[in-house]
């Protein structure tokens, strides 16, 4: 097909503004797929992300679809995730279109990753459609976020497209929209091949399925690929487009959206945001934006049964191969023997693995605290990257701890700014600025180190603004401050499952907190267990858990064993889930103590 | 797959008696009061179970017969005597068959305990559980101690003394209000009455009763876990003291030759010498716990023979319909028997050790436990058993495994790794 008659497309929204609804909309519309015959939201193929009500994968659908002007056009959707520890992948998928629908929701408004798309889809040179869906809704207010979105992008209100894509209305005049707005893809058919990758998955027979977006020249069975950043190179078993289903073409060319089938093993060769070219005509520039996708957030999983160590080694091997961003390296625990050490883009996908292991895969799992990654200066002149707080140097070789800060973006009704703030400082964060993109919000920045974002920062955030406010985040640099490592002793033994970073400042009162929540958390057992928290050379606090001094069933009535055997059985299981650390039994709670332990 | 028993042994037989005149508050047996009209047709119904029980059991011996409740000393002489003889009719009783009969205090009088002594009973059982007025009255027990003391004096004068299986005192400690002082009291005034046997059981809240909904409402303070550990241990040093002998958690009896200690002067006490030692510890309990063959007849009754656990249906008009219309099933089940489970040999092991271990001074034994399973203590589960000696719970030697004093109060800890 000429380039005159692709359009290529994305849709951007905050989370739960209905970008999924929309896209099964079209893809009945054009005839894609039929209705009766669907599983709703075609394109979130995982039942966790529907589930989450999110999209944790991009995908890309070919449609064709018959304008009002009579002529045929290949529409190409492209599916971005829908998460903020996603926002590199999605601007790659950005840069595979040339334009963008921005779905608004008419009874919120504008939210935080609203503006965060669109600002990523503009700065990405995308023509920008905005629309309001949820019209069907009775709380729907499509003037007053019609006014918003005006404001916002500049122009008329009047230009602002309601739709419900649940029910259809207006979803056809979008479709024309589309093909009279969104400008055709450019691209020279003869110049060396170029195709943007901006996502993959796994397939058990084909390899890694690489979803490209053709720049330039074109791709073609029988010609060798060359991937650019990682040098890989391959022979195409498949080139074709998602119909939704994977429909071979036998070559791609520039404009077009489509896959190549790679067969390579592994998502780690074929990165987001590589560059795919012919081997025997490569390219001489890479397409710009190519990073190396970086964990942020670190923990421990470790099996609880310890014989699952070599299954939950193989789910993540497994987990691996469609997920590029999830990192993992054994790691010993004094206290929870053999697991991994496993980096994640985020919470929310450390969440999702965590999610993925136990239902998928069956695996009883417990993850430690998260932790972030910190540059440490030793005094040797030395610099260590540390992911896991029990690995933290002894202070006196340590000249400086330099932890990564987000710059986060917090969209909310301005009633909630104290409360905000007062969230946000007391976390160590440091206002930057605001802004009031529509009438009532506020558009709050601040710089705050990650490792006080990762620690129920979300949550408190939604409750203390009853749901209204949303968060935004990005890297922003790494900063030294006054660090030091909070170690937890339990019965006098330091247990390194719990150990923490923290700010020198915060040290007594995160101790004393911590070993409060942890005498909670710990049963009385057999001997009295004193819990400590020690920082900075000595303790900070202690508390005791006062020994069990009876626990026994008096008798066994009439010969009645079943009933004793099911109490004992139901202590057993009690049991399992606890993990003994020297002779304490430390319940798996204890673990995760750290990020319960509330603002209060 | 039932397995070939090494040698025909001796059988133990549980009675359900499931009636009461009130129940207590702490009470979650299988008891009920205002169906005294089911007296009489539960009776034939119990006698059916036996005949049909007892053909099946085709004539093993039978050492031990308990009647459990319920109150069994609601039940009338002469229904006893009825059901004594379709027992002796349909199973072969040892000559020295121990049998125990549960009675409230203030539910007996002179005729009527004579009468079972006549018939064969070789053992009360008193629920005395407390000496306090306000304590019985908390507990719903519609008794007095004096009722006690009367009582106590009725079943020795009526021949429920050391020439017999001997006489049982159960007390309750570990109650809301109840005071160190108060349970040393209430020993001590039972200490008087020189049971041979005295049952100390800690109180457990058990679903569905109103003392546990009274707790949990607030109108009682939860019972102190560790002042009752506290009850118990000054229990166990003022038994010693007094001459008995721990032999499980919650069970204490007089050696054989108590005579030094008994302040009468029975011309009987000479011949005790002459009686089987452990004499007055209960012999059918210690069925229970060395996992050895029981019957359970009557409503709501647990049995454990020929390789399977069962249990008959609980409702007493249940039971005797089933009794009426139900169909005969293979030995040990009655018509009334509703849960059956098989046990496999892992099972058997498992029980044999968490109830071996409840009998403090015997424990598990090393050669009975190999006789028995064909393998030793430590191919079974010696690393379980090193664990807990490892934290002073479990003494484990040549002899056998069996719970250290810490290990008493903690049992829960030891018998839940053998599950």
């Amino acid at each position: 097909m000429d380039t005159a008659h692709i359009r290529n497309f994305c849709i951007i929204a905050h989370i739960d503004h209905g970008k999924s609804t929309l896209a099964d909309r079209l893809l009945h519309l054009t005839g894609t797929v039929p209705d009766r015959d669907t599983t709703e939201q075609i394109l979130d193929s995982m039942d966790l992300e529907r589930e989450k009500g999110v999209t944790i994968k991009a995908s890309a659908v070919r449609m064709s679809y018959t304008a009002a002007d009579g002529q045929q056009y290949e529409m190409n959707l492209i599916d971005t995730p829908g998460h903020v520890d996603f926002g590199y992948e999605v601007s790659r998928a950005l840069a595979a279109c040339e334009g963008a629908v921005l779905v608004v929701d008419a009874t919120q408004g504008i939210e935080a990753q609203t503006l965060a798309n669109l600002y990523l889809a503009l700065g990405a040179g995308l023509e920008v459609l905005p629309v309001i869906n949820k019209i069907d809704l009775p709380s729907a207010d499509p003037v007053g976020v019609a006014q918003e979105i005006a404001n916002l992008l500049g122009g008329d209100a009047q230009a602002v497209l309601p739709i419900s894509a649940k029910e259809g209305t207006g979803v056809p005049a979008l479709l024309e929209r589309i093909v009279e707005h969104i400008p055709p893809p450019k691209g020279d058919s003869s110049a060396p091949a170029r195709a943007l990758i901006f996502d993959s998955h796994y397939d058990p027979y084909k390899g890694v399925i690489a979803y490209v977006r053709v720049v330039s020249g074109q791709i073609r069975m029988g010609a060798r690929f060359k991937l650019m950043a990682t040098g890989v190179q391959g022979e195409p078993l498949e080139i074709g487009v998602f119909t939704p289903g994977m429909t071979p073409t036998g070559e791609l060319s520039a404009g077009e959206v489509g896959y190549v089938a790679t067969g390579l093993k592994t998502v780690q060769q074929c990165r987001v945001g590589d560059t795919l070219t012919l081997a025997a005509n490569p390219a001489p520039e890479p397409l710009p934006g190519y990073q190396k996708a970086k964990p942020m957030v670190f923990a421990g999983l470790y099996p609880v049964d310890g014989e699952d160590y070599a299954n939950l080694k193989e789910a993540l091997d497994k987990l691996q191969l469609n997920d590029a961003s999830l990192t993992f390296e054994p790691e010993t625990s004094q206290a929870l023997n053999f697991g991994f050490r496993c980096g994640f883009l985020g919470l929310f996908h450390m969440d999702i693995v965590q999610e993925r292991l136990e239902r998928e895969y069956d695996l009883d799992i417990l993850a430690t605290a998260p932790s972030v990654e910190y540059e440490v200066l030793l005094t040797s002149g030395e610099t260590r990257l540390i992911d896991s707080p029990a690995d933290l140097p002894d202070e006196s070789v340590i000249e400086a701890v330099r932890e990564p800060w987000m710059r986060i973006q917090i969209f909310t009704p301005e009633t909630y700014y104290g409360t905000i703030m007062e969230l946000v400082t007391r976390r160590r964060g440091a206002f930057v600025e605001q802004e009031y993109p529509a009438p009532g919000r506020v558009l709050l920045t601040y710089d705050i180190p990650l490792a006080e974002l990762i620690v129920d920062f979300y949550d408190q955030l939604k409750s203390r603004t009853r749901g209204y406010a949303s968060l935004d985040y990005q890297f922003h640099s790494y900063r030294q401050e006054d660090l030091i490592k909070l170690q937890i002793l339990i019965n006098e033994e330091p247990v390194d499952a719990l150990a923490m970073i923290v700010h020198r400042a915060e040290a007594y009162a995160k101790g004393q907190a911590l070993v409060s929540k942890l005498k909670e958390l710990i049963p009385s057992q057999q001997f009295t267990i004193p819990i400590q928290a020690a920082g900075g050379g000595r303790i900070i606090s202690r508390a005791n858990v006062r020994a069990l001094k009876k626990d026994v069933l008096a008798k066994c009535y009439g010969g009645d064993i079943s009933r004793k055997k099911k109490l004992l059985e139901k202590q057993k299981r009690g049991k399992r889930r606890m993990k003994m650390v020297g002779a304490v039994e430390i319940p798996q709670e204890a673990f995760m103590a750290v990020l319960r332990l509330g603002d209060d | 797959m039932g397995r070939p028993e090494s040698q025909p042994q001796n059988l133990s037989i549980y009675i359900a008696i499931p009636f009461c005149q009130v129940r207590c508050a702490y009470c979650d047996f299988n008891t009920f009061a205002g169906l005294d009209d089911l007296m009489a047709p539960y009776a034939r119904a119990l006698a059916r179970e036996i005949r049909l029980v007892g053909e099946a059991a085709a004539g093993r011996p039978v050492h031990t017969i308990f009647f459990g409740g319920g109150t069994p000393s609601l039940l009338p002489l002469l229904v006893y005597q009825d059901i004594f003889a379709v027992l002796r009719g349909a199973f072969a009783l040892t000559t020295d068959c121990e049998i125990t009969l549960e009675a409230n205090p203030g539910t007996v009088d002179a005729a009527y305990l004579l009468g079972l002594r006549a018939l064969g009973v070789s053992r009360l059982s008193f629920g005395v559980q407390s000496t306090h007025a306000s304590e019985l009255r908390l507990l719903d027990r519609l008794h007095s101690f004096e009722d006690v003391r009367q009582a106590v004096a009725l079943a020795r004068a009526a021949g429920f003394d050391r020439a017999s299986h001997g006489l049982n005192l159960d007390l309750i400690f570990g109650t809301p209000h109840q005071t160190l002082a108060m349970w040393q009291a209430s020993l001590l005034r039972v200490l008087a009455l020189e049971p041979e046997h005295l049952s100390l059981y800690a109180l457990s809240l058990e679903h569905g009763t109103p003392l546990r909904s009274w707790v949990q409402r607030g109108l009682l303070p939860m019972p102190d876990a560790d002042l009752a550990a506290e009850m118990y241990g000054w229990a166990g040093e003022l038994l010693a003291a007094h001459g008995y002998g721990q032999y499980e958690i919650s069970n204490w009896a007089l050696p054989e030759k108590a005579e030094g200690r008994s302040r009468r002067s029975d011309p009987q006490v000479s011949d005790l010498r002459l009686l089987a030692p452990g004499r007055y510890q209960c012999r059918h309990n210690l069925q229970y716990w060395r996992n050895r063959p029981y019957l359970g007849l009557g409503a709501g009754a647990h049995g454990c023979a020929a390789g399977w656990r069962y249990s008959n249906v609980l409702a007493p008009g249940a039971y005797i319909a089933r009794l009426e219309h139900g169909v005969v099933g293979e030995f040990p089940f009655s018509p009334a028997a509703v849960e059956r489970t098989r046990q496999t040999r892992a099972d058997e092991m498992g029980e044999t050790m968490l109830l071996g271990l409840r009998l403090t001074a015997e424990g598990v034994g090393g050669a009975d436990f190999e006789a028995r399973f064909g393998a030793t203590l430590a191919a079974a589960y010696g690393r379980r058993l090193r664990h807990l000696r490892g934290l002073g719970l479990l003494a484990w030697d040549e002899a056998g495994a069996r719970l250290t004093p810490a290990g008493r109060l903690l049992g829960n800890r030891v018998f839940r790794e053998f599950v």
